[in-house]
Parts: C-alpha cells; structure tokens; sequence
C-alpha cells in the first residue's frame, strides 16, 4: 500500500504525514507540488492513495485527479481546500472524497477506515504504469 | 464522493492553533494506544517521536509566551487552557518519546500517563475513543 500526500504547507503536510503514517505503519510518499507528484507516478507507479490540496504549484489538485483517474481508475484521490467553492469542481472532476479544512484527526482516521481497512472490493486498484 | 470536515460556512483555512490541537489529539491517541497495548511499529515509532517533538516544542512556546506576557494562573480561570496545562502537554510528550524509543514503562509510571492523559482530555474533547480505530491493533 502506497500513500501519498501532496501540499505545499509543510506544516499542514507533515500533520497529514504523521497521522497517516501512526495510522497504517508504514512509509508516506510526500511532494510539494502537482507536477513532481505525476512525475513520480509515471515513473515509478501509482500510489493506492493521494491526498492532495488544490492549490498545488505545476499541476493544480484538480488537473491531478482528472489525470491520475485517466492512467489509473483504481487510485484512490482525496482532495483537501479551505474553500467550499472547490468541492463541487473536486467532485467533478473524479475525487473519491473531499476534506474540508480545517480538518483534525478524526478526518483522516475516517480516510484510513474507508480506503485502507474496508477498501471497495469493487474498485480497480491496477496501475497500468 | 465522500465529504469530511466542516460544514461550507465553517470552511477557513488551518492556522497554528489548529495543527497544535490536531497533534495532541494525536499524541493523546498515541499514549492510550500504547496503554491499550496496541503493537508499535518502526513507522509508528518514527511518527510518535516526530510528533511529540513538534507538541513539546509548541508548547514550551505557548507557556513562555503567557510568562513573558506576565500573566499568572488566576487570569485563566475558567478557560480550557490554563499555564500548567502546557505543562502536563510537555510531561506526556515527554513520556511518549520514552515508549517510542522502546523504554518501557513501570506500572506507576503508566498510572502517572494515565492520570496525566485524563487532565489533558478533561480540556479537549474527541468524538471517537480508542475503541473505534479497529486498525491500531495490528502494525
């Protein structure tokens, strides 16, 4: 299982990290911006999980899930923003969820227990890279 | 598609105060965890000590800040967080490194997390209880 978490708030970023990675014990991906994240997953794979902020330098989070659902269905995609405006768009454009902010643990234990304890049988999770 | 946090007229964006509450929770998570027996890890292990190095530090910060600004305990009576309380926050940061470094833990040192966990929840309030995360027992 790979996760990764995509913000350039370093403070906010490493809360997620800390969190996600407490949570399932194991190694969290980080980036700082869109285009190293899809760089990453190009060449070295899809993780199972991105959780990414919208506003992203290169890539913005919405560019991100429409081309990461393109490749790779089976990538879960969370988006996160302080705006209510963004949700719709998140929506739209195939995020799996949406984390409004200001989120605490509670969100993104409620993350852990939907994509990584009880995964959707149903979902696609090859990654065709 | 799933929908987590505030509702869209609490949306804003997360400022300091936010994270350092989020990490306590965490590291108040992490110590009954650990009291609860739940097995560690190496990332876990990594996880606890990061975070427990990020609450100590803010909260040594938080109660130098109340001295220099020459408050005393009688000016937050009735508030959730009065000076001591940055205390008992660094006291259990402190502890947690000590069971993530692999230390383990006399009884009455567990009964003193324990109580020390108790005072700090008394300020703070979670909606879920170690119970509910089913996946902290296993690593």
């Amino acid at each position: 299982m790979k996760i990764a978490v995509v913000d350039e708030d370093v403070i906010v970023r490493d809360f997620i990290v800390s969190t996600l990675m407490y949570s399932v014990n194991r190694e969290i991906l980080t980036f700082d911006n869109g285009f190293d994240t899809w760089v990453y997953c190009t060449e070295s794979g899809f993780p199972d999980i991105i959780v990414a902020d919208v506003n992203l330098q290169g890539i913005d989070g919405f560019s991100l899930v429409s081309k990461v659902k393109e490749t790779s269905p089976g990538t879960v995609v969370v988006l996160f923003s302080d705006s209510p405006r963004n949700e719709t768009k998140a929506s739209e454009q195939g995020a799996d969820a949406f984390l409004a902010k200001p989120f605490g643990v509670n969100e993104i234990f409620s993350l852990v227990q939907t994509y990584v304890v009880e995964p959707d049988p149903a979902r696609d999770t090859s990654t065709p890279v | 598609m799933l929908r987590l946090g505030p509702k869209p007229e609490r949306m804003r964006e997360m400022e300091l105060d936010d994270i350092f509450i989020s990490r306590l929770q965490l590291l108040i998570i992490m110590a009954k965890s650990y009291l609860s027996k739940n097995p560690l890890g190496d990332y876990r292990e990594r996880s606890i000590l990061e975070n427990a190095e990020f609450v100590k530090v803010d909260a040594v910060g938080l109660a130098e800040d109340i001295a220099f600004f020459g408050f005393n305990e009688s000016d937050f009576k009735g508030l959730d967080f009065e000076p001591v309380f940055y205390q008992r926050v660094k006291l259990l940061a402190v502890m947690a490194e000590a069971f993530a470094k692999g230390h383990s833990l006399e009884e009455h040192k567990q009964e003193a997390l324990e109580k020390n966990l108790n005072t700090i929840c008394e300020a703070i309030t979670f909606s879920k209880t170690i119970s509910d995360m089913q996946f902290l027992k296993v690593a």
